[in-house]
């Protein structure tokens, strides 16, 4: 464990550019097995069996979007594409001795990140596209829907950003 | 089933690893946009241009002989729409969705609880969703542009092989060369800001993940 722990990789920050250029070509891995990476949909799939766990199957099963577009299913493998960034970082946090509980501090704070949660949610399903998909696999793959989504992101981005350094420097 | 499995664990092994990298990078989507829009810098922003060549190169050679899996589905005004309240959210909330998650497993509760409501504002979206109108009925999914329903059909790299008769990856090429320029722009603004200051800049570190979740004086 100490040995790992010493390792190289664990106590100095990767460059991002060869970081992202390995995640990039096990990307091209993944999309010839299953499909491009991607979070939003294992994220929906994943709101659809908590609802199932607090509402009851059936109740669920009324709502038209879980009955056609998004049946929970827990062996639909984007779930597993989430469920392996945390298990990932939480080795490689404790490994590399950054795991500890950090809290945000001000009200404001827990206000921000609630109202970007929600955006982020409701965004994602608006689009049926999250920003994975985006720069990572549509995009890349030339969809129509990739460059319709940056227009997005980056608009919103810039808005964002604004009302960002307001709340900073107010 | 056993396929289902088979591509649950691919899909395991892959976000293991992606997590990792991106733990000890510190990369973050949000930051690489963000920063270039209020900091002018441009860590993150270069390394999704570098992971963004890479990926256009490998998907189109791929696409080119049929090979691979693309995602298929009609796309339309709901995805400007929808990344563009997705963007205003992700800078909020200082996170994306791969850095909620990257940075959970880091115990970070400001990204558990924008996961938390991430699932909400899906929710939330599930509850008005309607089959037959928009945003994005699949009713009005027909594969070509259907303006009345704001659709524009479905085309990537591949449809246009097909229309045009040329390879998939010379579009491809195109594309990388364009992000290419991007990046090359970027890395002349840099250098000209390091002239300028007399020095080499120091590195940046990712500010932006842990915008809501300052590291605590008691905590080592």
């Amino acid at each position: 464990m100490e040995a790992i722990r010493n390792m190289e990789f664990f106590n100095k920050t990767l460059d991002p550019v060869i970081a992202l250029s390995a995640i990039a070509i096990l990307d091209i891995f993944l999309f010839l097995v299953v499909g491009a990476w991607t979070v939003g949909g294992g994220e929906t799939m994943m709101t659809g069996l908590f609802a199932q766990k607090v509402m009851g199957t059936e109740a669920v099963a009324r709502i038209p979007f879980w009955s056609l577009v998004f049946k929970p299913n827990p062996l639909y493998w984007k779930i597993y594409i989430s469920l392996g960034m945390l298990f990932g970082s939480f080795v490689s946090a404790v490994l590399s001795r950054e795991f500890y509980l950090r809290f945000p501090r001000r009200l404001s704070e827990w206000l921000m990140i609630t109202v970007g949660g929600l955006l982020m949610g409701i965004g994602i399903r608006f689009a049926f596209v999250c920003n994975v998909s985006t720069f990572f696999g549509l995009t890349p793959e030339m969809n129509m829907g990739g460059y319709l989504s940056i227009i997005g992101i980056i608009a919103g981005a810039w808005v964002g950003s604004m009302i960002y350094k307001r709340i900073l420097e107010g | 089933m056993e396929s289902a499995i088979a591509e649950s664990i691919a899909a395991f092994i892959f976000g293991s690893v992606a997590g990792m990298l991106v733990q000890r990078s510190r990369f973050c989507n949000t930051a690489a946009l963000r920063d270039a829009i209020l900091f002018k810098t441009y860590r993150n922003t270069k390394a999704l241009l570098v992971a963004m060549i890479i990926l256009t190169l490998g998907f189109t050679t791929f696409m080119t002989f049929g090979e691979g899996k693309p995602m298929k589905f009609d796309v339309g005004l709901n995805q400007v729409i929808g990344l563009f309240l997705f963007g205003i959210g992700m800078v909020l909330a200082g996170a994306c969705t791969v850095s909620t998650w990257v940075k959970s497993g880091e115990g970070n509760v400001g990204a558990m609880w924008a996961l938390l409501f991430t699932f909400v504002g899906m929710f939330l979206f599930s509850l008005a969703w309607s089959a037959t109108f928009w945003p994005p009925a699949s009713m009005s999914m027909t594969g070509d542009p259907n303006l009345k329903a704001l659709q524009f059909g479905y085309s990537n790299a591949a449809t246009l092989q097909e229309k045009y008769g040329i390879p998939a990856v010379v579009f491809g090429a195109a594309q990388a060369l364009v992000l290419y320029a991007i990046y090359r722009a970027i890395r002349r603004k840099e250098i000209a800001r390091e002239k300028k200051l007399g020095a080499s800049l120091p590195e940046q570190e990712c500010s932006g993940c842990d915008a809501h979740a300052s590291r605590p004086e008691a905590a080592e």
